[in-house]
């Protein structure tokens, strides 16, 4: 039996036991976490299984001329926990009001999904000794490394059993693993006396590859090396290169918010056919990227996955609706109905939280750029950013900045000295005919590299905001 | 839910097992209840919070701690749990103490509001909702007022095999209210948050003239210029005060970082580092702050630890086994974000005491620079010593005057820089602490408060 196909899921006893009226849906969960933190290379605690099994039901109810709707999330699965569960559903679904004109739950016979692109099934297996396995593999290149060490981390996997049930008749399942990897690196030494340096990497991956693991590791090393002999950056509006892994901390959560549903109901969501970025650049949101950490065949409400036009050539095309916006719109959902979207507590439990509408993974395809060497000969004179403190990025009114944790200053098309310190920042999307950063787009990089939530190439910006010395 | 206090039997009869394997074991139960409500222009959405429950069990395995979890606390589910942490001991039994101090405190503390939410129930949260969305929406170019109203009862129980057994119930209240202005295609906001640990009394803010203003300034802030860019004088108001209190000094002294070797600050532990007007402090003890405790999680009481006194840096905030590295008592700041996550040294209430300058009085001394306002986000940068804040919105100062209005702004700088140009501290008259999240890195999220009043010095800023 494999792990997504165990008999008689959560959410199918779960559904079995309810007794209420259609529409109502249940998603439920079966997590078992397993955690490795280590200080150096000395392991502080192991952690796990930490289990938790939980589920929460959503039913929908009219309401005058809109719908009622109303969540209740529970860890009793009890006869009489159920019942409650459902009977605090109800309770709120009869004070809750959303304009959609009717919501369409999905249908489908009893099947299993497809979790082979989403399923470590080594990790699964053994997940203690293949954590260690590759934690000694990120570790091992620090042997070769001069005066830079592994200050502390983690690595933490999460094996989680997905069920889905609803009142149309949908029953179906699908078993993922995620893993988040933190790692600190400490540089240090030398005969300058300078305070040691530290490159911070945050990584949340579907699988697990020791033969890889330490890959990035001398990369990773000298950025540490270098953040202790950089200045701030200069002041001024400057070309600005962002790798991928920047980009994944800005444009996913303004574009998913802007390009979807949740901005058409307050009015703010670009007009189909607008520029909205340079010529050149395409933007899709897809489910479906093999082994992205938001993909999966079915979204958390059981819409199937797919990919959808959200730029195209820079002029914006489909927008993102979860079944509720989708009511609202009398269109068809996206598969973007999410769980466990908003910065809080328990965000890795998504049984715990209804479904929101958000992106699933943002695409954009390579461009014509060239190499990295070759988007800083075009910037000419400007700054990398390598990683940003935290871009915060506000999706109402598209604005974002950060402190530069570590870049590089451009000089004359070539990578120059290290910058730390001094902001950057800019305006993701702006009104058609206002600069913004989208707009601003000069280069696209001819390879992608797929971070959390964005698979990107490089990109440069012309120009953006720096502050600095 | 169930009160926490009925499962105490099988609890101690899980600690009894693992006794016999090692010297020293803790359980942490945690069960919530709660509700909320959110309304913005199409939509009103009732929510409860999750019927949720569960324990963390942590053994001393002799030089590392081995720890398990579950939602099922039934004889049943917590024999699995005793069954895989004795799977994960060595065959012998552990007979070395683990490190630090084991609390032995025995104690119950529920939080007793003057106004228990019971009194406003879902309906008037509902009206209370309505009442601030009217309010809002009166103002001209706002298209949207989005209000957030809710409140939360946690239980948690500590019990360790060495005589503690702490029950705490700690009832959070909190409102946030966002006023969405559109003009021309052009989106801004602004916003109001306050909460603490209490009753209906934590959402006597939520009156018609600070929806009115909240509005006024979203609407405003649709002409505001873009802000100055460069180093300047700077004016942090209370709550951008708490945050720089909260990412400079929290998470500098989490001794957890000290033992890593990974705190710009550990070395300069007793040095001067700032003028006299400047003390900051974390304080779980501190009445109904947000980030306010009754224990931690290791059973120790919430409590005031001073970091810096008159601008000495004099203390760090411990856990049991940094106490022990460090020849320190443990603060009572160790916490767990919920059962599922590990114990860490966090921050509860942290703030910057008031000091004795009027803001009028600051202004005047700052003459030129800028004002930031509504703190939206902080991340620190413990080895490196450097921090980012992020603010709404700002105002120019010109002459000792506030003036033009400025949008959206991201605060960069050393700490140490910052705190040698601090040029005064406003008192106890602005004085606020607001609530917020914190993780430690990326994860493990958990409520903390951060305040002050308002604090002037320089630093680099820009758009944000």
């Amino acid at each position: 039996m494999t792990p997504d196909t165990a008999p008689n899921p959560l959410a199918h006893r779960v559904a079995e036991a309810i007794r209420t009226p259609a529409p109502w849906e249940v998603f439920a969960e079966r997590l078992r976490r397993y955690e490795i933190h280590f200080n150096g290379r000395v392991v502080e605690v192991l952690r796990g299984p930490l289990v938790v099994e939980g589920y929460g039901v959503r039913l929908f109810r009219p309401n005058g001329e809109a719908i009622g709707t109303g969540f209740q999330a529970s860890t009793d699965s009890t006869p009489s926990g159920i019942a409650q569960v459902v009977s605090d559903a109800e309770a709120i679904a009869a004070r809750s009001t959303f304009p959609a004109k009717a919501v369409n739950l999905p249908s489908g016979a009893a099947a299993k999904a497809d979790s082979s692109q989403i399923l470590d099934t080594k990790l699964w297996a053994a997940p203690i000794p293949r954590m260690e396995e590759y934690l000694q593999q990120l570790l091992a290149p620090f042997d070769r490394l001069k005066d830079v060490v592994p200050s502390f981390g983690s690595t933490r996997a999460t094996l989680t059993e997905t069920s889905l049930a609803n009142s149309s008749g949908l029953r179906t399942q699908y078993a993922h693993t995620t893993i988040t990897i933190e790692l600190a690196l400490k540089a240090f030494g030398g005969a300058e006396g300078a305070p040691p340096g530290e490159y911070w990497v945050n990584d949340q991956v579907r699988r697990l590859d020791p033969a890889h693991a330490g890959d990035r590791v001398a990369d990773w090393a000298q950025f540490a090396q270098d953040a202790r002999r950089a200045k701030a950056p200069p002041t001024g509006e400057l070309p600005v290169v962002l790798p991928a892994e920047v980009l994944a901390t800005i444009l996913p959560s303004v574009m998913g918010f802007r390009f979807s549903g949740l901005s058409r109901l307050r009015q703010i969501a670009p007009e189909a056919g607008s520029a909205v970025a340079a010529p050149g650049l395409t933007v899709y949101d897809d489910g479906t990227i093999p082994w992205a950490p938001n993909s999966a065949p079915y979204d958390d409400e059981g819409t199937a996955t797919g990919r959808r036009t959200l730029v195209k050539d820079g002029a914006a095309s489909e927008l993102l609706y979860d079944l509720l916006h989708a009511g609202a719109f009398s269109s068809r959902p996206t598969g973007n109905g999410l769980r466990g979207l908003t910065f809080g507590t328990r965000d890795w439990m998504r049984f715990a939280h209804d479904p929101g509408l958000g992106p699933t993974t943002l695409d954009v395809p390579a461009g014509s750029g060239g190499s990295d060497a070759e988007l800083a000969e075009v910037a000419g004179d400007g700054i990398w950013v390598q990683q940003l403190g935290w871009a915060s990025p506000d999706g109402l009114s598209g604005a974002f900045g950060g402190e530069v944790r570590i870049g590089y200053r451009i000089r004359g098309g070539k990578l120059a000295e290290p910058v730390r310190g001094g902001t950057v920042g800019g305006v993701v999307l702006a009104p058609p005919g206002t600069p913004s950063m989208l707009s601003s787009v000069a280069a696209l990089g001819s390879k992608v590299e797929l971070c959390d939530s964005l698979r990107s190439p490089t990109m440069l910006v012309k120009p953006l905001t720096v502050a600095g010395a | 839910m169930s009160d926490l206090r009925d499962f105490e039997g099988e609890i101690d009869r899980l600690l009894t097992r693992l006794e016999k394997r090692s010297a020293y074991a803790d359980i942490m139960a945690q069960s919530a209840q709660g509700q909320s409500v959110r309304m913005d222009r199409q939509s009103t959405r009732p929510a409860s919070e999750p019927r949720f429950q569960g324990a963390a069990v942590r053994v001393w395995a002799g030089t590392k701690w081995v720890e398990a979890a579950t939602s099922d606390l039934s004889p049943a589910g917590l024999e699995v749990v005793a069954d895989s942490l004795e799977g994960a001991l060595e065959s012998d039994a552990v007979r070395s103490e683990p490190p630090g101090p084991s609390s032995t405190t025995a104690a119950t503390s529920l939080t007793d509001p003057p106004h228990p939410v019971s009194e406003l129930g879902v309906e008037g949260m509902l009206k209370l909702a309505r009442d601030v969305r009217g309010w809002v929406t009166q103002v001209p170019s706002i298209r949207d007022a989005i209000v957030n109203l809710a409140w939360t009862d946690e239980q948690r129980l500590f019990v360790n095999t060495v005589g503690a057994r702490c029950y705490q119930s700690v009832m959070r209240v909190r409102g946030t209210v966002a006023a969405v202005a559109v003009e021309n295609g052009k989106v801004e906001f602004d916003f109001l948050s306050e909460g603490g640990v209490g009753g209906v009394e934590q959402l006597d803010f939520l009156t018609e003239p600070h929806a009115k203003e909240i509005a006024e300034s979203a609407r405003e802030l649709l002409a505001a210029s873009t802000p100055p860019t460069g180093e300047m004088t700077v004016l942090l108001d209370p709550g951008v005060a708490g945050i720089f209190a909260h990412e400079s000094f929290g998470h500098g002294t989490e001794a957890d970082q000290f033992v890593r070797d990974r705190s710009y600050l550990k070395p300069i532990l007793g040095e001067v580092l700032g003028p006299e007007s400047l003390t900051i402090v974390d304080n779980g003890a501190y009445p109904g702050g947000w980030g306010t405790i009754y224990y931690d999680d290791e059973g120790n009481l919430g409590q005031r630890t001073v970091l810096v006194d008159k601008g000495r840096f004099v203390g760090a905030l411990h856990d049991r086994e940094t106490a022990a590295a460090l020849h320190a008592k443990p603060t009572g700041n160790t916490r767990r974000a919920d059962f599922v996550s590990r114990p860490f040294v966090r921050m509860t209430n942290t703030y910057v005491e008031p000091g004795d300058w009027s803001k009028e009085e600051l202004l005047k001394e700052a003459k030129n620079g800028v004002l930031l306002e509504h703190a939206t986000s902080g991340i620190e940068d413990p080895l490196g010593g450097q921090m980012q804040l992020k603010v709404k919105k700002g105002h120019r100062i010109e002459n000792g005057e506030v003036t033009g209005l400025v949008t959206s702004m991201a605060l960069s700088g050393r700490v140490l820089d910052f705190l040698r140009a601090i040029r005064g501290v406003s008192d106890q008259s602005d004085f606020i602490i607001s609530p917020g999240f914190c993780g430690k890195g990326h994860s493990d999220i958990l409520p903390a408060g951060t305040g002050g009043p308002y604090l002037l010095s320089t630093a680099v800023v820009g758009p944000a």
